[in-house]
């Protein structure tokens, strides 16, 4: 998540802080910072602390666990699937049962993945009946299914139509004629295996069958060939029809034999012999692929002649069926993937947290608990200081003689001021109490105050209530600059209607520890490179509001148990922390 | 703009100082245009530079194209249509027209002038400086075809694309994704998808001599 200087992370609770990083990796380092109450400062450089650090635009807030929801804490559900090319919802019964790509006319090109259109070959000047040939044709690189020859004549039903046709515009045999056809073949195999005998001619018509072998079974032929395998294995393992059903067959075996053992009659006891165990495809009838060194020889070939620009890459052949294809001529269309509209819910308290529309072209949310509504944003910005030296006569302004902060060059040693402004989004005011260690945690050590540590926000209410009731003293708007133009401790810095800035004083660390200054370590050298990264300056804030809110109505039965009113204010706190990222220290 | 830079490197020895009628533009009139009776012109079209420019029949230029003949001839075949802040002609792209014309021809580059063939279309915000682009190519939306490249006919240059001076692009050819390249069997081999796409083009022709007024008018003259 890089983002440009400044930024704020906040830190979700599920974040398992048993580690104390920076103690533990540096024992020659000055005594560990000081701890907040609850005994632990959360530090930005921990590997861990990575994993819980968000934008506040990507947290989610329960409202019955009244806590920060990082994505990791949420459960995500679909809750309707569709097709991005089409936009049709498709129930989920059919995508258990046909799979999540879409069967209808949408195809994503095998060569860019863009969408396919259906487009029409017609002769314009002689114009057939049916508006002639149909391809499948990709209107960003113009791949279209002329060039693996195949050609429809309707344009509706491209699934149906496209199942039936292999490339090159063979038709593809379906289940049933795959079925006798292997009957068949396996018979003559039979046959020949039975009654080979040299000088006696042979029944069947060699002509045929010799022809057929010379094609290579496709990848279908073979799937189909392997699950019929299969099917009849487990068959022939089960001793009764009923066992069909309720078997496991992962030792089919010896299963089958203990059940022949208790289950058959005495009238059966000659036919109980042990079943065979259940043994691998041996032959292409039964879907084995057997390598043939004349395959690859066939193709070193093809790629010489066609060069290397007719050969796949390895993502298009990925995104393939079957994923054994090399050349171009042998892509297939592939369907398109099937979109998803998800809700997120509470992973402890399954509240829904978000929940889009039904509606699939809508990009509403029903339900939307963001962060962004119930958590204060804090951000950060560079406080121009009034330079007292020079005189106010010039004219010039001081942001104007200032040239604009480089958040990327923080100086060294050199007291710089922040303004923290926090903005809170609840309709009722809170109070809330910043800390931070004295110190960054980190090889740079950077000297952090907070010197307002304890304020209040006012209520996110309308502008035009604001103005209503409007505030009996005036709004201070002047900066909190004492008589000599230093920055008052303990005093916000300015306030709106529902924010409140207040300012920090930074002293950036030293990249290299000085020769001769005494930072609390022995005399051992350190390593003077840093790593990447160390020169961020980030200051974990852990930040604390406290504030009053009317009970819930809707706490389901809780509120009539706690036997509060309508209208009766309960106290509440929450707590987080934040990783404010300054900017890089400068090189001296 | 592009057509600016045009004037300090026109030789105003070769322009012909007819100041006859006074012109409501300031930029240089090309040495010679040559329009067809057909060809449509929109306004504030731009035909500049001082060598000349040829237009074939029912050619379009749409509003703020610019054809820029500053450093060779430009010839529109027939039928071509270049859209809305297209760019066609040597030295329209980004002022690195001068700087590839010292690194010399190499391979399948080629001599001075921008032909267009029958049928191309240069979209919007194409730059062309093509020495050669053949029969129903598209060049597409933003892409720029470098100064000799020489493209074959019924070639698609997809958006974006940066065609390198003096490439040769073979005929039904698609450059997309940056430099991939592939042969476009389908047209290649179908004659009815070449005249499906021919027809589609005489379609639009029509359209936009019904839609866009005709200011050709302007560049007859003079």
């Amino acid at each position: 998540m890089a983002q440009p200087f400044p930024y704020t992370y906040y830190s979700c609770d599920c974040y398992d802080s048993n580690t104390t990083a920076a103690s533990a990796k540096r024992a020659s380092q000055q005594p560990p910072p000081a701890d907040d109450e609850d005994e632990r400062t959360f530090d930005p450089r921990n590997l861990r602390s990575n994993y819980s650090l968000y934008p506040l635009e990507h947290l989610l807030y329960c409202e019955d666990c009244q806590q920060i929801r990082c994505p990791r804490c949420v459960i995500e559900e679909t809750l309707a699937w569709f097709c991005p090319a089409c936009l049709f919802e498709v129930p989920s019964s059919v995508i258990k049962s046909d799979g999540n790509r879409c069967t209808r006319n949408c195809y994503n090109c095998p060569v860019c993945t863009s969408t396919m259109t259906v487009n029409s070959l017609d002769d314009p000047d002689d114009p057939s009946s049916s508006g002639g040939p149909y391809i499948l044709s990709c209107s960003y690189c113009h791949w279209s299914s002329h060039e693996i020859g195949i050609e429809f004549e309707k344009h509706t039903g491209i699934t149906s139509q496209l199942s039936r046709i292999a490339n090159g515009g063979r038709p593809v045999p379906t289940q049933k004629e795959r079925d006798k056809e292997r009957e068949r073949r396996k018979d003559a195999d039979a046959r020949k295996r039975d009654g080979r005998d040299v000088l006696s001619g042979s029944d069947d018509s060699p002509t045929t069958d010799r022809e057929r072998d010379d094609t290579p079974p496709s990848h279908e032929d073979l799937f189909s060939n392997l699950a019929a395998f299969y099917k009849a294995q487990i068959n022939a393992q089960s001793p009764t029809p009923f066992s069909q059903h309720d078997v496991s067959f992962s030792s089919p075996a010896s299963y089958a034999r203990i059940m022949n053992l208790y289950s058959t009659s005495s009238a059966k006891k000659q036919k109980r012999e042990k079943p065979s165990p259940m043994r691998e495809s041996s032959s292409v009838l039964e879907g084995l692929t057997v390598f043939d060194p004349a395959t690859d020889a066939a193709a070193i070939e093809r790629i010489k002649k066609e060069g290397w620009s007719s050969t796949l890459s390895p993502a298009q052949k990925l995104a393939q069926v079957n994923p054994n294809i090399r050349f171009e001529s042998e892509l297939r269309p592939t369907a398109s993937l099937l979109c998803t509209k998800r809700g997120k819910r509470c992973r402890s308290c399954r509240h829904i947290l978000a929940k889009p529309e039904a509606k699939i072209t809508s990009t509403r949310y029903k339900i939307k608990l963001l962060a962004l509504n119930h958590i204060p944003r804090l951000s950060l910005r560079a406080l121009p200081i009034p330079s007292t030296s020079q005189p106010a006569a010039a004219g010039a302004s001081s942001s104007a003689t200032t040239p604009a902060f480089n958040y990327n060059a923080l100086k060294s040693g050199i007291p710089t001021h922040f303004l923290l402004h926090l903005s809170n989004p609840l309709f009722d005011p809170i109070r809330v109490t910043l800390a931070t260690s004295s110190t960054t945690p980190g090889k740079v050590q950077s000297r952090v105050t907070i010197l307002c540590p304890q304020f209040e926000v006012g209520a996110n209410t309308d502008v035009w209530d604001d103005a209503l009731t409007s505030s009996l003293s005036p709004v201070k708007r002047a900066p909190a600059l004492n008589a000599d133009g230093q920055i008052e401790a303990g005093k916000i810095w300015n306030h709106g209607r529902n924010w409140t800035s207040v300012v920090i004083e930074v002293v950036p660390g030293f990249l290299k520890p000085i020769v001769g200054f005494s930072l609390g370590e022995d005399g051992k050298k350190e390593d003077e490179e840093l790593d990447e990264d160390e020169d961020v300056l980030e200051i974990p804030i852990f930040v604390r509001i406290e504030f009053e809110a009317d009970v819930n109505a809707e706490d389901r039965g809780l509120g009539d148990s706690r036997g509060a009113k309508e209208g009766a204010r309960e106290r509440r706190e929450e707590a987080f922390w934040t990783v404010v990222g300054v900017g890089r220290v400068a090189p001296m | 703009m592009s057509a600016q830079p045009a004037t300090p490197r026109a030789a105003p020895a070769d322009r012909r100082t007819s100041t006859i009628q006074k012109r409501s533009s300031l930029l240089p009139r090309p040495a010679s245009i040559v329009l067809d009776d057909t060809v449509l012109i929109a306004q504030h079209a731009q035909l500049t530079g001082s060598f000349p420019i040829t237009a074939g029949p029912n050619t379009v230029l749409h509003p703020h194209s610019k054809i820029s003949s500053a450093l060779a001839p430009v010839v529109l075949g027939e039928g071509t249509i270049v859209y809305e802040r297209a760019k066609v002609g040597v030295g329209s792209g980004a002022g690195d027209g001068r700087i590839e014309s010292q690194e010399g021809g190499v391979g399948g580059g080629r001599g001075e002038g921008t032909v267009l063939g029958r049928y191309v279309v240069v979209e919007t915000n194409a730059i062309v400086e093509a020495a050669e682009v053949g029969e129903g190519s598209v060049v597409e939306v933003g892409a720029l075809v470098g100064r000799g490249c020489v493209v074959g006919k019924f070639c698609t240059i997809t958006a974006s694309t940066v065609l390198f001076p003096n490439t040769r692009i073979p005929d039904y050819t698609v450059v997309f994704a940056g430099s991939e390249h592939r042969i476009d069997k389908t047209m290649r081999d179908r004659d009815e998808a070449r005249m499906l796409k021919i027809g589609m083009h005489r379609k639009q022709l029509e359209m936009f001599k019904k839609l866009v007024p005709n200011n050709a008018a302007k560049w007859r003259v003079g």
